[in-house]
Formats: C-alpha cells, sequence, structure tokens
C-alpha cells in the first residue's frame, strides 16, 4: 500500500511538468502499475471517445429497431459482434457548436459542449471538455492522466475556419478554457510516451538490473560523501538518497511483474505505416496497449480532422472526404459517405474487438471501459449539429444496458451524455455545458 | 537589536556617521523616517544598520529619495554622502570578508548537462526530449538546482543509457525513427542561410548517426487546414542534402482536381549508407521564379496560413530518419575519438579510459578508489559482451553519479563559520560554468591540480583564453538570453490581426540581432555602455524591412551603420525587447518600464498588491474619443497602493511608445500622435527613447552595476545578497578604469571575493 502511494506521489511530479513536454516514461514504471489495475477490489473504469468527422449519412447509420436491438443499420454492421456492448443514441444535437466556422466548432464542441470563441489569435477560449474532467478524477492514478491522439501529421497555426483559430479543429481535448492539448499522431512517439524505448520482457528486464546495479553503486557513493559533511548538507544527501530507493523499489517490482509475465513484449513502432488502415490500427493497438498497462486510463482519439480531404480507397471511395460530404442531396454521394462512416465505424469495431480480446480480472478490458464513438456534426452537406451519430460501447463494469437504441423525439444535448459518463467515473456534476440531465436509459441504475 | 549590531562589529552610531551624512538625513529624510514615523520600516534618526545603509546607498544612488517633489539635495551632496556611505561599508567588508554560500550541491541545469555530455563526449544529443525545463529563479535557470528527485533520476538513468550507447556506436537493438519538424509558422519563400544558393525554404539540421549502417531519409512537405501540400500550384522540385552533398533531386506535382495530396510526397525518400557521427541534412527548393506573387493587396512577408497570407510554393514539413538498418560497426566516429585515449583493448587501456573521463566528468583529480566501481561495471558488461559493451556501460554507471551531475563545493575540514578559498578544482569549475555552461577542459583542470588558480594573473590569463574559445558563446545564448529575456520570444506569438505580417522567421531574426549585437560587445571587448548606444548592429533582409531600414539584401545577417537611423541603436531599440515587453495587441508602458528598471537599472519594483484590475482595452464607440495608452495607465496611477511603484515605471515606459509591440517605429498610436515623454526616477526628463537613453548614459555605473549584478548571480548560482554590495561596488570602480570594458566585468567577477571564496558552515 506504501509503494501504491508513492507512485501516486511520483505522478504529481510528472504533471507538474507541464503538458507540453513528452514524457519518456521508464519503462520500468509500466508493470508497476499493472499490479494496481489488476486488483479485482477496483474495478478500473476507462473512457474512450473517437471521433468521426464531418458527421454522416443518417439514414443508413440508424438502426432500424427501437429499444432492443437485433440487429444493426448497414454503417454500423461492423459493431455486430458487440451489439451486446453498445447503445446507439438518435437525435442528440450540440447548439454551441453553431457558428460561423462549423467544421472548427464541430470538432471543439465535440467534447466540451461549449462555444468556442471567434478569434484567430492565441487568445482562443472554450471550455474544459469531458475527457479531462474525467482524467482529473479517474487519470489520476495512472502515470498519464491522459492521452490524445490523431490521425493526420499536420501543425496548422493561424486561422483554419472562417476567422476561427486552429487550435479549435485541430485539438479535440482541452485541459482548460484556454488549454487545447495537442494530439500525437506519430505511432513512435506514442509508444515512447507510454513505454520508453520497450523491447521484449526479457530485454526490459536485462535494462532494469543494470539500472539496479547503478543505483547501488549512486547510493554507496552519496553514502560516501555523507561522512565529509555538515549536518544541514547531510539532510539534502538523505533526500536524495531516498529519491535513489523510491526508484529502486519501483525497478525491483517492476521486475518482478516482467518476470511474473503480466506485459507482453512491448514492440516499439518505426516509423508512420504507409497506409491510412495500418496506420490507424497501430494508434488503436496502442491505446489497448496503453489501457491494458493502465498507463492512461481516458483517451480521446480523432480518425480524420474535420474538413479533412482524405480520400479511402480502402474503402472503395477516391473523392476527398470534405467537398462529397457536400452532396447537396445526391444519393449516389450520400451512399459514399456513408461508406467511409462504415469504414471509420468499422476501425472502431477493430478497437473494440482487440478490448474484448484483452482479458483483464474476471473480465476483459472492454467490459471496464465506456467509448464514445461519434461526430459534432449531423449533416454535413448543411453544416448542421443535430441528430449527430453518436455509439456508445464498452460494459462499464457491467453497467451499461447494451444492445439498445433510445431515440429522442426532440433534440436533446449530447451534454447529457457527457454528464452521464461522468457520473459514472464518478465526477458528480449537476451539470455539463448545456445539460439538461443525464441519461437515464443509459445504465443500469447504481446498485445499493 | 542595537547590542546585535555591535556584536557584528558594524553598527554605524550617530557619532560614527560622517557629517554630511548626518547634516543629509537630518536635513532632507528624518521627517518620514524619524524613530516615530518609520517610513518603510526605516528610522534613519539615529543609529542603522549596514542593511539599511546599503538600502539608502542604492536609494541615494539612484536619486529615488526623497520622492521627487520634497526638497532634495544638490548632485554633489547626493555624491558625497553615497560616497561616505559606501566608504565606511567597503572599509568594514574589506576587514570582515563576507563570501556567501552558494549550495554544496548544485545539480547540472538542462543545457549545462547538454554542454557536458558534448565536452565529454562529443555527443550532441537533444536532451530537451528527455529531461525537463529548470526552474527560473532569480532570473536565472541555475539557482535552483539543488533537487534530485525521483522523477529526474529515472530520466538521468533512461539518458544515460541513450548517451553512453550513442557515445560508443554500439549495435542498435531495433531501427528507430528520428523526426525533425518544421516550425509551422515558419515562411519558407526566401532563401535560408546554409542551403544552397540558387534554392529557397527548407531546412538544414544536424544529426547524430549512431553507427555506420543503412539510413532511409524521408521528406514531407506541409499542409494546409484541408490536408493539401499547400503552395503546390504547379510542380517543384525538393533538393534533399548531407553535408552539402546531393541525395536527391525530386519533383512534386500537383494532383488532378478532386484527388487528394496523400502521395504528393510519398516519394521524397532516400536510402544511403551514413557513417557515424554528426551530419548536416539539407532540404531545399530550388527557386522557381522572383517574381512577385499577384495579389490584390500589398503582399505580406509572412506565409504560413492557408487562410490569411497563403504560402505560395511548397513548404517542407518534416524530415524523418528511420534507421539504422544493416549496421556495419561503430567506425570511427568523433565521440569515439575522444573516448578512446589508448587504442588497445586490454584491461590497462580500460583503466586509461575511465580515468581520463572520469577526471573531466567528476571535475577533479582521481583517486583510486574513485575508479573501483566503474571497473567493476567494465569487468562485468566486458565479460557479458566485449570490451565496448564494458566501457559503454561504465560510462552509462558514471552519467548517474552524483558527483558528475552535481557540482560539490565542500567546507574545507578547518573551517568554522568563516570564508574560505574555493579549491582549485571548485575555481576551474565555477570559470568553466561561468564562462562557458559546461565542464572545465583539460588546461583549466590541469592549472587547477598544479594549485595555479590562486594567482589573480593566471586567473585573467585564463579568463582571457576561456572568451577566445567557442564555447564563450553560451554568454550570450545563455546569460544574455535570460538576462534580457529572449528567451521569452519563442513563447510569443502577437495577435494575428492586428500584426499579420509576424512569424517565425521574424522571431528568430529579432532573437538573432540582439544575440549577435551582444556578442559584438563581448568579442570586440567594447565597453558594457555599447549595449545601450551602439551606432550599428546586426540585420538581415527581414529585419531591415521590419525597421524600414533600405539597401538590406538577403537571409544573411550583417552589421549595419546606422548612422542617419535615430531610431534604432542599442539594446532598447531591439524588436526583440520591445516584443516580449508588450502584449499580443498592444505595447506596455507599464512591463516596459519595469523591464529597465528591474534590468538595466537594477531596481526592480515590488510585486504589485493582489486583486488588481486588468486595464480596459481601447474600444472605439462612436463619437467618443480613444482613451490613449497614456490616460488608460493613468488610471491606475490614480490609485495610491498602485502610484508608488507605477510613478516610477510608467514614465520610463511611455519613452518606447514610438516603437509598437512588435517593435517597429510608429509616430501614431490609435490615430493620436505619439507622445513619448516621460520622466525617470531621479526626476530628469526627457522626450523621446533617443533622450532617455542618453539620460540613462549620464551615469553610465548605474547601468554597470545592474549588469554586474545580473552577472555575478548567473556566475554564483545564488541570488545577491546585501553583504555582495562592496565586492560590486568594487568590480564596478576598476572596470571604470577600464571604460568598463566587458572583459573588465567578467575579470572583475572571476577573482572577487564572491566568486573565488565561500562562507563555511
Amino acid at each position: 500500500m506504501i509503494i501504491q502511494k508513492k507512485a501516486i506521489a511520483r505522478r504529481s511530479l510528472l504533471r507538474g511538468f507541464g503538458a507540453g513536454l513528452a514524457l519518456p516514461l521508464l519503462d520500468a514504471m509500466v508493470p508497476a502499475m499493472t499490479a494496481l489495475a489488476a486488483t479485482p477490489a477496483a474495478p478500473v473504469r476507462r473512457l474512450g471517445f473517437v471521433y468521426i468527422p464531418m458527421g454522416a449519412t443518417i439514414a443508413q447509420w440508424t438502426p432500424p429497431e427501437l429499444g432492443r436491438m437485433t440487429r444493426l443499420s448497414p454503417t454500423l454492421n461492423s459493431l455486430t459482434p458487440y451489439l451486446n456492448q453498445l447503445t446507439v443514441i438518435s437525435n442528440l444535437e450540440l447548439k454551441n457548436a453553431y457558428s460561423p466556422g462549423n467544421h472548427a466548432t464541430a470538432n471543439c464542441s465535440f467534447l466540451s459542449a461549449a462555444k468556442a470563441k471567434l478569434t484567430e489569435g492565441t487568445d482562443y477560449e472554450l471550455a474544459t471538455t469531458v475527457d479531462q474532467i474525467a482524467a482529473q478524477h479517474i487519470g489520476k492514478d495512472s502515470p498519464l492522466p491522459s492521452m490524445e491522439l490523431a490521425m493526420d501529421l499536420l501543425s496548422t497555426i493561424g486561422s483554419c475556419d472562417n476567422g476561427y483559430s486552429c487550435v479549435y479543429q485541430n485539438n479535440l481535448s482541452w485541459s482548460s478554457p484556454t488549454t487545447p492539448l495537442p494530439a500525437e499522431a506519430h505511432p513512435r512517439l506514442v509508444f515512447e510516451r507510454l513505454f520508453g524505448d520497450g523491447g521484449s520482457a526479457a530485454e526490459r528486464r536485462a535494462e532494469m538490473r543494470k539500472n539496479a546495479s547503478i543505483l547501488d553503486w549512486v547510493s554507496a557513493d552519496i553514502a560516501r560523501l555523507q561522512g565529509q559533511l555538515g549536518f544541514q548538507d547531510r539532510t539534502k544527501l538523505n533526500e536524495y538518497l531516498e529519491s535513489v530507493r523510491e526508484v529502486e523499489r519501483r525497478i525491483q517490482k517492476a521486475e518482478k511483474q516482467s518476470t511474473d509475465g503480466e506485459m507482453p513484449d512491448l514492440d516499439r513502432p518505426i516509423g508512420v505505416p504507409a497506409s491510412y488502415a495500418e496506420h490507424a490500427k497501430l494508434m488503436f493497438d496502442l491505446q489497448v496497449l496503453a489501457m491494458q498497462g493502465d498507463v492512461t486510463r481516458v483517451i480521446s482519439f480523432q480518425l480524420a480532422r474535420e474538413a479533412s480531404t482524405r480520400v479511402y480507397p480502402e474503402a472503395g471511395v477516391t473523392d476527398p472526404h470534405h467537398p462529397l460530404t457536400h452532396h447537396s442531396g445526391d444519393p449516389e454521394k450520400m451512399a459514399r459517405v456513408a461508406k467511409i462512416n462504415a469504414y471509420h465505424v468499422s476501425l472502431f469495431a477493430y478497437f473494440l474487438g482487440k478490448l474484448n480480446a484483452t482479458k483483464e480480472g474476471n473480465g476483459t478490458l472492454l467490459d471496464n471501459s465506456l467509448l464514445l464513438c461519434g461526430s459534432g456534426m449531423g449533416n454535413p452537406d448543411v453544416h448542421d449539429h443535430v441528430n449527430l451519430p453518436i455509439v456508445v460501447a464498452g460494459g462499464a463494469a457491467g453497467n451499461l444496458k447494451g444492445g439498445r437504441h433510445i431515440k429522442y423525439d426532440q433534440p436533446t444535448p449530447l451534454a447529457n451524455l457527457h454528464l452521464t459518463l461522468l457520473d459514472k467515473v464518478g465526477v458528480h456534476l449537476d451539470a455539463f455545458a448545456d445539460s439538461q440531465g443525464k441519461i437515464s436509459e443509459l445504465l443500469k441504475p447504481a446498485a445499493l | 537589536m542595537k547590542l546585535a549590531y555591535v556584536l557584528f562589529g558594524c553598527v554605524i552610531s550617530a557619532l560614527a556617521q560622517p557629517p554630511a551624512t548626518r547634516a543629509m538625513f537630518n536635513r532632507y529624510c528624518i521627517g518620514c523616517h524619524s524613530e516615530q514615523a518609520r517610513a518603510g520600516g526605516v528610522s534613519l534618526q539615529n543609529s542603522f544598520s549596514p542593511t539599511v545603509s546599503e538600502r539608502a546607498v542604492r536609494q541615494l544612488s539612484h536619486r529615488h529619495m526623497p520622492p521627487l517633489g520634497l526638497p532634495r539635495p544638490d548632485d554633489a551632496t547626493y555624491k558625497l554622502v553615497v560616497n561616505e556611505l559606501t566608504a565606511t561599508l567597503d572599509a568594514t567588508a574589506a576587514r570582515h570578508p563576507q563570501a556567501g554560500r552558494p549550495g554544496t550541491f548544485r545539480r547540472l541545469n538542462r543545457l549545462e548537462y547538454h554542454n557536458a555530455i558534448r565536452d565529454l563526449l562529443a555527443v550532441e544529443y537533444n536532451v530537451t526530449s528527455l529531461l525537463p525545463a529548470d526552474e527560473t529563479s532569480h532570473g536565472f535557470d541555475n539557482i535552483a538546482v539543488e533537487n534530485l528527485s525521483p522523477i529526474l533520476i529515472e530520466r538521468y538513468l533512461s539518458a544515460a543509457q541513450k548517451i553512453s550507447r550513442l557515445a560508443l556506436g554500439s549495435p542498435v537493438r531495433k531501427p528507430s525513427s528520428e523526426l525533425i519538424m518544421i516550425p509551422p509558422d515558419l515562411t519558407q519563400e526566401e532563401h535560408v542561410p546554409g542551403l544552397p544558393h540558387g534554392t529557397r525554404g527548407g531546412a538544414i539540421a544536424t544529426h547524430n548517426f549512431p553507427v555506420n549502417a543503412q539510413y532511409e531519409i524521408q521528406v514531407r512537405l506541409s499542409r494546409d487546414r484541408d490536408e493539401r501540400v499547400e503552395g503546390l500550384d504547379v510542380a517543384h522540385q525538393v533538393e534533399l542534402t548531407l553535408d552539402g552533398t546531393r541525395l536527391g533531386l525530386f519533383t512534386v506535382t500537383p494532383t488532378p482536381r478532386g484527388q487528394d495530396h496523400q502521395n504528393v510526397d510519398k516519394h521524397l525518400t532516400v536510402k544511403l549508407a551514413v557513417k557515424a557521427g554528426p551530419h548536416q541534412l539539407g532540404v531545399s527548393f530550388p527557386r522557381k521564379t522572383a517574381a512577385l506573387l499577384e495579389t490584390g493587396r500589398q503582399p505580406y512577408q509572412a506565409h504560413f496560413n492557408m487562410d490569411r497570407h497563403p504560402r505560395v510554393q511548397p513548404a517542407l514539413y518534416s524530415i524523418t530518419v528511420l534507421g539504422p538498418f544493416d549496421a556495419v560497426g561503430s567506425g570511427d566516429s568523433p565521440s569515439r575519438r575522444r573516448l578512446f585515449v589508448c587504442g588497445e583493448q586490454t584491461d590497462a587501456c580500460a583503466k586509461q579510459i575511465l580515468s581520463t573521463v572520469l577526471r573531466r566528468a567528476y571535475r577533479r583529480p582521481i583517486h583510486a578508489d574513485d575508479l573501483t566501481a566503474p571497473l567493476e561495471f567494465y569487468r562485468k558488461a566486458k565479460a557479458e559482451g566485449g570490451f565496448d559493451n564494458g566501457i559503454e556501460m561504465a560510462l552509462r554507471a558514471l552519467l548517474v553519479n552524483p558527483q558528475f551531475l552535481f557540482r560539490i563545493e565542500k567546507d574545507p575540514a578547518n573551517a568554522n563559520k568563516s570564508p574560505y578559498q574555493l579549491s582549485g578544482p571548485e575555481l576551474a569549475s565555477r570559470l568553466s560554468f561561468f564562462l562557458w555552461s559546461t565542464i572545465p577542459d583539460d588546461t583549466l583542470l590541469d592549472l587547477a591540480e598544479q594549485d595555479k588558480l590562486k594567482d589573480p594573473a593566471v586567473i585573467e590569463q585564463q579568463v582571457r583564453r576561456m572568451l577566445a574559445d567557442p564555447r564563450s558563446e553560451s554568454l550570450v545564448t545563455n546569460f544574455a538570453a535570460q538576462w534580457l529575456y529572449l528567451r521569452n520570444l519563442a513563447a510569443i506569438t502577437p495577435d494575428p490581426r492586428l500584426f499579420p505580417d509576424f512569424d517565425e522567421n521574424l522571431r528568430q531574426s529579432m532573437q538573432r540581432e540582439t544575440e549577435l549585437f551582444f556578442a559584438s560587445v563581448l568579442r570586440e571587448d567594447q565597453p558594457a555602455t555599447t549595449l545601450l548606444k551602439a551606432p550599428y548592429t546586426f540585420l538581415n533582409e527581414r529585419l531591415a524591412r521590419h525597421y524600414g531600414i533600405p539597401h538590406i539584401y538577403g537571409s544573411r545577417f550583417r552589421r549595419v551603420d546606422l548612422t542617419g537611423q535615430p531610431s534604432r541603436g542599442g539594446l532598447l531599440s531591439h524588436a526583440s525587447i520591445l516584443t516580449v515587453t508588450s502584449y499580443a495587441t498592444r505595447t506596455s508602458p507599464v512591463i516596459r518600464g519595469k523591464w529597465i528598471l528591474a534590468n538595466i537599472l537594477g531596481t526592480p519594483p515590488s510585486a504589485p498588491p493582489p486583486a488588481v484590475p486588468e486595464l480596459k482595452e481601447a474600444v472605439r464607440t462612436p463619437g467618443a474619443k480613444m482613451l490613449s495608452m497614456r490616460e488608460r495607465v493613468a488610471e491606475h496611477r490614480k490609485n495610491p497602493a498602485c502610484a508608488g511603484c507605477h510613478n516610477l515605471m510608467d514614465p520610463i515606459g511611455f519613452a518606447f511608445e514610438n516603437y509598437d509591440a512588435v517593435g517597429r517605429w510608429r509616430s501614431t498610436d490609435g490615430g493620436a500622435p505619439v507622445d513619448a515623454s516621460g520622466l525617470l526616477p531621479d526626476g530628469t526628463k526627457f522626450q523621446n527613447a533617443a533622450e532617455l537613453n542618453q539620460a540613462l548614459l549620464l551615469r553610465p555605473e548605474l547601468f554597470v552595476s545592474a549588469l554586474t549584478e545580473k552577472l555575478l548571480i548567473y556566475a554564483l548560482g545564488r541570488g545577491i545578497e546585501r553583504y555582495d554590495a562592496p565586492a560590486i561596488r568594487k568590480i564596478v570602480r576598476d572596470a571604470e578604469k577600464n571604460q568598463y570594458r566587458f572583459s573588465s566585468l567578467l575579470l572583475g567577477i572571476a577573482t572577487s571575493t564572491p566568486f573565488t571564496m565561500r562562507q563555511s558552515q
């Protein structure tokens, strides 16, 4: 128990270095954290957010049945194996996303449900996003409170959408109203942030032993110095020695975990895979590893940016996405948009499959997670923000009422869903942005 | 209380006070500073402590007291009283020197660590990705460095592993990738210094190739928000060079309408064999045309944003180096040459290698027992993986040893709460970290071991030698960059609507001007006062156009004569400093005034009281007269709680109102003519920045003292205390005989009591 507390103290130190610095963690830390997560007494609830840009052809997205679902829609078909672990919610809206720069605000309102200040300067202002509020709560016990990922190696600055700063279009997650968190798209950088150099379990063990032997010598040298110094300086050396011992304890613990085979070999990716599909799957693989090692509990992932002109030959669509979404109701074009939607959803299905295949405690990673996949735009042809495509998946530790389609008669704030998710991870707020209440149908009532 | 001062032997009693001081205090001061009134907690009525005396010296030297508007003595009286007071203080200091006590353990900060690795192992390693930035204290980041947290230890372990591997050129388990990113707001329409003539844009970067092997180099072009390669309307060529030799010339062509740009730059990749060591990678675009862009409005010089000022031609986004593949050994890299002082793979040679590197790393003579553990690491690892593996492991271990990571200054055995002379090796480290921001070289270590650094003549000779060495560039990039706030420039982005022509190129140019200018004063050993007033500066075309100075063409910086350019010359007219002391939307006379007080005059105002409202931004309501900056600032000088300091700060800051928030000259602000008149705390009135400069130079000792204090803080790694004042006065007095030449300040510090001595506990 003492060791756990120490590990938490280390976390707060890490946070102190600021968000700007990519932090390659000492590899040894990872398995130590695994042990914490695997404690059966504390089921971990994780939150994941996956963003699909530019809405959807909603007719193809919406499942045919209301309430209990036996089958999914054409667009969501790839999710069928997890039917009982997902809920489709129709007719949610983002009132605050309406703006002169709808692409920018569709993206940034998705997790904030807030109105972006119209500026192309550095005086941008939004709100703390739902993932970051959760991260402050459930992320504080993991080495990284949250991770922000994207697919585009793109860093634009200045104005991006009719006077809206590029930060709105680039960043889903904001840790404060004025702090957008840049997302990382490079798999190697993501990996190193999570696991340092990685390597096979045996290689990592060998490195740990070397570090342990170095620290032995450091301790001995500090002890030797102590004999030659006055009282105050000895106190200082004691502090150093305590720090060294703390790292030694972590290494011992990590070494034991790696011997017990609790973490797989960690193979560091080299570059960015050539194909979009491989890149996206690799990014999902990294998320699974991060969750498995309990390196982080909150992840946001942008599958593509708003206004992206990417083509998806993998899905049989060679038209650039953004122009295609301005389909003017042309059924041919709408069908192609639906193909892109189905393709993005199939990547999400890949993620669910991996989580479902990874054991944790008595269940799987999927059982202990809550994942939201969707868009901040409804009909991309008119840039609206109502009837948003939204799916919630996972188990929420057995609490999600899966296999259901909730459809609201009247447009209902997406913020209601955010409020519900926060409630489920233990952040009990009265309201979130423009929320009007919680979505009671989503989760089973809390057991007494 | 009084008794305590007497015990310290330095109470200045009423009787002992020199006559002029007493007379002046009685006439001008004790109205407020009486035993009863004690304004500011100070009484000058009877006796007072050296601390109060030093405060009085500062207030009187700067003519801050008595406050403007009250009766003041004439200048001669001021000087006389200051001389009397300092004579007493300095005499006491000479009898009882106080050296101060920087921490026993001072960790190398991130930059010092980087430089130490460079000089120890001839390895350029980008440590910013491995180590956290250091906290700033007293204006510098080498002060608050006495900590060693678990996270830091983890980082040092990780860095030691990577660096020792790189130094030896050890076989790499698995190829990796290094990503070199170009700042997104870098305009790439013009030539970049260092890249071939006839090209424009791109970047040049030094990359450390770990082993002799195959590497793959990939180039990616910058995209706009629609993920299309910006400025790619017609075909362009891209050239990739290694150490100036062409590796490939590629053509990128726009795709037909309706297709995306995913694959436009996929072919910009080269795989080739590279020898271990640092090499320069260059990417550039052969220039297509010198024709101007045809636009409906005046073209900007900044081109990086699709909406506001789009790129005209494609630009570099990143260079990726993948590898090593098919490694063929460690080769003969600079780091191996530095490390392997002998050639045989024997234990005797290993001992020689390790004792050489250990002496440099610990910065002191090495004893037999220092070698025990490193040799043990060597032997064990050698048994597992050969000679190189043994050296690598010993190196890895010593890079985490506190005797490398910390500068340790130990009290001598016989010291007893008194100042003592630093040992030779300790002094060698103080010199090298002061002038070079790195470990001492062998020459310094040799002199230290021979105990020759006691001799001020030897120190002088060494200081001059060290200043001539390129490593002294750290006085520019480390000391001056912190003193003048240049480091803040990277984080400054003026409002793009108001200053659409600001980009990374301008930011870099601003910084470069000030660095080159400071370096010229240092290298040419000019008077320190030249920093304030110089008939020259350094410009490239971009900055010259920003300043409105004609006939400067090209990306190269050159020395420019400023005759006939009254608005430029000296640090206080540099766009860098004028920008870092402004807000994103407007100038701030308050920040600028405070900057002058703190960094040029050495009299920083105290912190503002809590809960001060912000100045309202100017809102132009129809018909209403817009408040000028001066009028708006005047608002908070009406508040007596604010006025005390703002009466000092604001009137100085007004001098620079002719320079806008990015340092351009202007004669009007918001439609009204600029009023740049103001007042120095000593009552000197001025009409503009040039007159302020003249006023500052009338009493150069004030500026030189401020600069000396900053240098001393940086040199000692501790804040300045009251008892340092006599040493600072001595340095400034001695330098005056040399027209305040820069070297005389550095020499004065290097031979001063606080620098060569330390207080024992």
